[in-house]
């Protein structure tokens, strides 16, 4: 059998002008995970960072140490986890005078 | 030695005892070995993801679950560890629905087999519960589950008609108070090119109006919530519809039979192109408060009798 894979949209072009956190994603079954965070438009003086989190039950969460980005701007950008047990998310800081991100979010998850 | 024989089924693949199919099995998907083509449905555009309609824009990605809650840990499925799971966001009036595309070699009896279960999300929040409380078995979680819904879309080419059928599990309604009917719907989903030729938009995905459907003969019932939002039961569902007659036939949950044959199916008075042949399944739960709602189904066996 080959390995699993699977993709996931987890935010399909949405705008946001405050921090939020994508949607629980059960993935025990996967050894690793790359988001790939798209971003379409980033307004001026919005700084925007991402923190993956895991979960025992998809309802208490923490930060994973060390797998965090400072997201530099508009483009395709990545970031990647193993060892997550079984819940990822991904917490998304929005902040500024007026925050204001407009992106889609994958999780490529493989066995 | 007993008098009991092994069943038929049960002596070949002991994981196909639990179904009852038609006389080919198009498919079988163990939700053990991936998702199996369920994948997100997604409405029509042209390339730009803005030009979605609201309504499916959002309808969430297919998750494998070993049904792992805050009190137990891993449930696990019916046969296994995974069942594929879906999930809404927690916002009133969300759905998440998956589809599995195929086409269809004749047209005639498709029967779609699952064992299932369901929950609302576990809240700590007491402020979306309903008035009754919790009284060491009845749990104010089972008002927190609105409804899920068995569909599919059968298209019959240029020269042919297009039609869904759909049954619907209401739970509650968005006051909150239990309805525990099965439905079917009565009016036709609006699909992209009906808006773009300037039908409203609907807030129900599969229907005109959100009461465009009538009780289906004989399914009031109760499901076996089971007290808390960590423990689940697997019901048996078997769904029998006509691609022939543009019906449905029979709907068959735990021990309940549902004759399904008089039940109009609305079929769409204008053609589709691109879609000759079409044999979709389609599966949706959709919550009626900011309270994610889950529909999990340990696997799927379609059968027909071509």
């Amino acid at each position: 059998m080959l390995r699993r894979f699977h993709t996931a949209v987890l935010e399909k072009n949405e705008t946001y002008g405050k921090a939020f956190d994508t949607e629980p994603m059960e993935c025990g079954w996967a050894s690793e995970a790359t988001w790939f965070l798209r971003v379409a438009e980033l307004d001026a003086g919005t700084t925007f960072r991402v923190q993956a989190q895991v979960s025992p039950d998809g309802l208490g969460w923490c930060d994973k140490e060390g797998v965090a980005l400072a997201v530099p701007g508009i483009g395709l950008h990545q970031l990647e986890v193993r060892h997550f047990g079984g819940w990822l998310r991904l917490r998304c800081d929005v902040r500024g005078d007026a925050p204001r991100v407009k992106l889609t979010v994958y999780l490529a998850l493989k066995e | 030695m007993d008098d009991v024989s092994p069943a038929p089924a049960a002596a070949g693949d002991v994981r196909l005892a639990k179904f009852d199919p038609l006389s080919r099995v198009l498919f079988f998907d163990d939700f053990d070995e991936g998702i199996n083509g369920w994948c997100e449905l997604v409405g029509n555009h042209d390339n730009n993801l803005d030009n979605i309609r609201p309504l499916v824009r959002d309808l969430r990605p297919a998750q494998l679950s070993t049904c792992t809650f805050f009190d137990i840990g891993t449930h696990g499925s019916f046969d296994g560890v995974y069942s594929l799971k879906l999930a809404t966001r927690p916002r009133v009036n969300h759905m998440n629905q998956l589809i599995k595309r195929v086409s269809y070699v004749r047209r005639g009896l498709v029967r779609l087999e699952t064992w299932f279960t369901y929950k609302a999300e576990t809240v700590f929040d007491p402020s979306p519960t309903s008035p009754k409380q919790w009284d060491g078995n009845y749990h104010p979680v089972e008002a927190m589950f609105g409804d899920f819904c068995f569909s599919n879309d059968v298209n019959d080419g240029p020269d042919g008609k297009r039609h869904h059928c759909a049954l619907r599990y209401v739970n509650t309604d968005f006051e909150g108070n239990f309805v525990r009917k099965w439905m079917y719907k009565t009016s036709l989903q609006v699909t992209t090119k009906m808006q773009l030729a300037g039908m409203p938009t609907p807030t129900d995905y599969h229907t005109v109006q959100p009461d465009d459907w009538g009780e289906v003969p004989g399914g009031a019932f109760s499901l076996c919530h089971n007290e808390v939002p960590t423990k689940i039961n697997w019901n048996y569902l078997s769904w029998t519809f006509d691609t022939d007659a543009r019906r449905n036939v029979e709907l068959r949950v735990n021990d309940r039979t549902m004759d399904l044959r008089d039940l109009p199916v609305p079929v769409y008075d204008h053609e589709y192109y691109g879609c000759d042949r079409l044999l979709n399944f389609c599966i949706d739960v959709r919550t009626h408060l900011p309270v994610r709602n889950f529909l999990f189904l340990d696997s799927v066996l379609v059968s027909v009798d071509w």
